[in-house]
């Protein structure tokens, strides 16, 4: 798979790469080689620093230090064109193209030739997309709208526009989070002939086995450093996920707060290929963690509990009680809540007041003869708020003015409002400070204490490990297993996730 | 900081008189009033009693539509319908008249003419998820062809003079109409701010889907608001017919358009979740009373239309100055 000599001067050089953001520094002092040939896998959790490495990489940012050498010559890589002509190609796991045009038009987007430099030239542009894309996938007509191939195809298209600027570095960003197993076979065939070609490729995955596969030496980042950097034929996965990990483990301090009720049964509950046959119990006053890569289905799971989407098979059975929820109201009702992933787009009304996005759930039990009680509202909602600590204390402003942590702890009230026997947090503390994210988990264990069932998706596994009595593990819309408090820790959730 | 407008769900601060009125709609009205003061400098006439009156008068179908229209644009909606709704509803209300029914009876019908016709459109965007747009142009040349065929496209003639003089008496020195809708914007006002609806209303227009994920009955909530708009048409068609005498199936031309103008004017974004009742009132008596003023200046029509048409403009302009893009 490798043709490279390792003794010879690199494609690719990053060399002492940083980068730091307001506040936070997200790189320090990466540095690998890729030589010509090479495939080159890129891991690390989520946060490591992966994308914020591509971005320096494909000139979205710059690095705030460090040197990125092409065949040995420093190259300052500014912006997206300075890496174009630097011979580097980012396919981005989000495929930037345009549904409606065709393939020839996306491989040329911005890049058209024009004839007497105003007319564009698409029988060039054609001639010359189907030359290129002959080679990789000959069966993809140039003329066809992007919209009506499969990703799979789109993916090829993006490397094939790669191909058409003389790249010499290829970076894939998840490539396979959206492909068939032999569509994955087909892409592994056209990663050996760039290889052949002397293409370098950096390989990004968290997908191991893929890893182990197509590339032959594995650089690993972990909180923004270089962890390790192997040849992937003289190590194993085990060491892989250790060297991805490796944090001294976490002291577990928490109380177990569970109580023998069941609040929320669920049974073999799936929605089409997305979520499969996933089961399991949550007890009153237990918090059950939720882990998994992005793109398991761990949202689309949950939104199933919420009633937000309509499951295709299995069923929840709410304290005791079979139910099948059509709206979200009607989850609500039965005593289940959603704290959404993305507050902004689907947890707040940023121009209403606090009091109207706390009471929005059960405005119905405030209201007397078609009015709603105002001061009953008001009085309630102020005795939550007070009691989660929400700053600045003003619960008549707009929602939309405070920091994310107290929009959260907003959002908390208003389940508690709700009376909710059933929480469900969607990613509780992303974008959160870590001061107040502090306050949250504090947040999360009482409600746990006073005996509400608690359901915590996160991507992040130490948050995973500081809340979790249990944690289930899902891997491509399965469960793939579930973790005890004693057993729990980053490597075997890792382990089950991959 | 925003200068936060939302008065629902909040409780006047003790040191301060409770007002019905918040920040933004002080600025409309504090442009109405700039408005009456030019006026008045260019024509004796412009402040008597009488003029005022009328110009209340002649805002009093606007500001009817105008408020059914407002809680739509609220719910990040639009209705294009309200013109055909008030025909169809004047033209078989004025035949039902003409033929002897009783007053309250036809009021019922013509009410519920304009529910259903709401019930329609609000079923067509709740229901099969399509665009308010779209769904209210077409229910707008539906009803209006409807109402055509119904009429042969001759208007109804002879309503009976009863039903005439309920509207054209006063009540004090207000003719009944502007009582109408007066109280019609309180009672709407009354929903928007301390009801269940109006709270869903709001919050379906400032994010339907974190309306949805909190229990917001969200199918329930836009079909009530169409309705409403529906049935506020219906009334100001009954307020016309009784002014006129006779129901033209083609009444209500451009109606959709001059209650939108009142509602952005009154501080309603279009981009739904803002909106003021009593700025949309206000807005419908900027509409009247430019075009009331120009009038008694004797300035032809098209010069009227040029005059509202920079009126809206600059309303917009200066909203967006104030309060910044939102």
């Amino acid at each position: 798979m490798d043709q490279s000599d390792p003794n010879a001067v690199p494609l690719l050089s990053l060399m002492g790469i940083s980068k730091t953001f307001p506040g936070v520094q997200a790189l320090k002092d990466v540095s690998f080689d890729v030589h010509p040939g090479e495939v080159h896998a890129l891991i690390g959790e989520n946060g490591a620093g992966k994308s914020t490495l591509l971005k320096i990489l494909s000139g979205v940012y710059r690095a705030s230090e460090g040197e990125i050498r092409i065949d040995g010559a420093a190259r300052d890589i500014t912006s997206p064109r300075a890496a174009r002509e630097a011979g580097i190609s980012l396919i981005h796991q989000e495929l930037q193209q345009v549904p409606e045009l065709d393939v020839a038009q996306n491989m040329f987007l911005g890049n058209q030739h024009l004839r007497l430099g105003l007319l564009t030239d698409k029988a060039r542009m054609r001639r010359e997309a189907r030359a290129v894309l002959a080679r990789l996938d000959p069966t993809i007509d140039v003329t066809t709208p992007i919209k009506r191939l499969r990703v799979a195809q789109r993916q090829i298209v993006e490397i094939a526009k790669a191909l058409l600027a003389d790249t010499r570095v290829i970076a894939m960003d998840e490539p396979t989070s959206s492909l068939t197993p032999r569509e994955f076979e087909k892409l592994t065939g056209i990663i050996e002939q760039l290889a052949a070609r002397g293409v370098a490729v950096i390989y990004v995955s968290h997908k191991l086995d893929e890893v182990f596969r197509v590339a032959s030496r594995a650089t690993i980042l972990r909180d923004g450093k270089v962890a390790g950097c192997t040849d992937l034929r003289a190590t194993s996965e085990s060491e892989l996920i250790r060297l991805m990990v490796g944090r001294a483990l976490e002291q577990n301090h928490r109380q177990n707060h569970a109580r023998s009720d069941v609040v929320l049964k669920v049974d073999n509950l799936g929605r089409g290929e997305v979520v499969r046959g996933v089961g399991f119990e949550l007890h009153a006053g237990e918090i059950l963690g939720v882990a998994g890569l992005v793109g398991a289905g761990r949202t689309e799971l949950v939104r199933l509990i919420a009633g937000l989407d309509p499951p295709t098979s299995g069923t929840i059975t709410v304290k005791g009680q079979p139910l099948k929820f059509r709206t979200p109201r009607e989850a609500i009702r039965a005593g289940i809540s959603l704290l959404p992933e993305d507050r902004k787009k689907e947890g707040i009304v940023p121009m209403r007041s606090i009091i109207s996005n706390v009471a929005l759930p059960r405005l119905g039990r405030f209201t007397r003869l078609g009015m709603i009680n105002l001061s009953g509202v008001r009085d309630k909602v102020a005795t939550l708020t007070r009691r989660v600590a929400l700053r600045p204390p003003g619960i008549d402003q707009q929602i939309k003015n405070l920091s994310g942590g107290n929009q959260q702890k907003a959002i908390i009230c208003r389940w508690q409002m709700a009376q909710a026997d059933v929480l469900i947090f969607d990613e509780p503390t992303r974008g959160i400070d870590v001061g107040a994210k502090a306050e949250i988990y504090q947040l999360i264990e009482d409600l746990a204490r006073e005996g509400c069932g608690i359901v915590v998706v996160s991507s992040d596994l130490p948050e995973i490990l500081r809340l979790s009595d249990r944690a289930l593990v899902i891997r491509r819309g399965e469960l793939a297993g579930t973790v005890e408090r004693h057993d729990l820790n980053e490597e075997a959730v890792m382990r089950l996730a991959v | 900081m925003t200068i936060n407008t939302d008065r629902t769900m909040t409780a006047a601060p003790p040191r301060t008189k409770f007002l019905p009125i918040g920040l933004r709609d002080m600025g409309t009205l504090i442009g109405l009033l700039l408005i009456v003061l030019v006026f008045s400098n260019l024509s004796s006439v412009f402040l008597t009693e009488r003029n005022l009156i009328n110009i209340l008068q002649q805002s009093s179908l606007n500001a009817c539509v105008a408020i059914g229209m407002t809680l739509v644009i609220i719910s990040r909606g639009i209705d294009l319908s309200v013109g055909p709704t008030a025909a169809l509803s004047a033209v078989i209300a004025a035949t039902a008249l003409v033929a002897g029914y009783p007053i309250p009876v036809v009021a019922v019908l013509a009410l519920s003419i304009g529910a259903a016709c709401g019930l329609l459109n609000g079923c067509l965007i709740a229901f099969a998820g399509l665009q308010p747009f779209i769904v209210t142009l077409g229910t707008l040349s539906l009803l209006r062809a409807i109402a055509l065929i119904y009429t042969g496209g001759t208007p109804v003639l002879g309503v009976p003079a009863a039903f005439r003089t309920l509207f054209s008496s006063s009540i004090w020195i207000l003719p009944v109409p502007v009582v109408i809708v007066a109280i019609i914007g309180g009672i709407v006002w009354v929903v928007l701010g301390r009801t269940p609806l109006g709270e869903y209303i709001l919050a379906v227009g400032g994010n339907e889907e974190a309306a949805r994920v909190s229990g917001v009955p969200i199918a329930r909530t836009k079909i009530a608001t169409y309705m409403i708009s529906g049935v506020l048409a219906s009334t100001a068609s009954l307020i016309l017919i009784a002014r006129l005498g006779a129901a033209e199936p083609t009444l209500g031309n451009l109606w959709e358009l001059e209650a939108i103008a009142a509602s952005a004017i009154g501080g309603a974004s279009l981009s739904g979740g803002k909106g003021s009742i009593v700025g949309t009132i206000i807005g419908a008596i900027v509409l009247g009373t430019m075009r009331n003023g120009l009038t008694l200046l004797n300035v032809q029509a098209f010069y009227q239309l040029l005059a509202t048409g920079i009126i809206i403009i600059m309303a917009m302009l200066i909203d967006r100055l104030t309060r910044g893009k939102e």
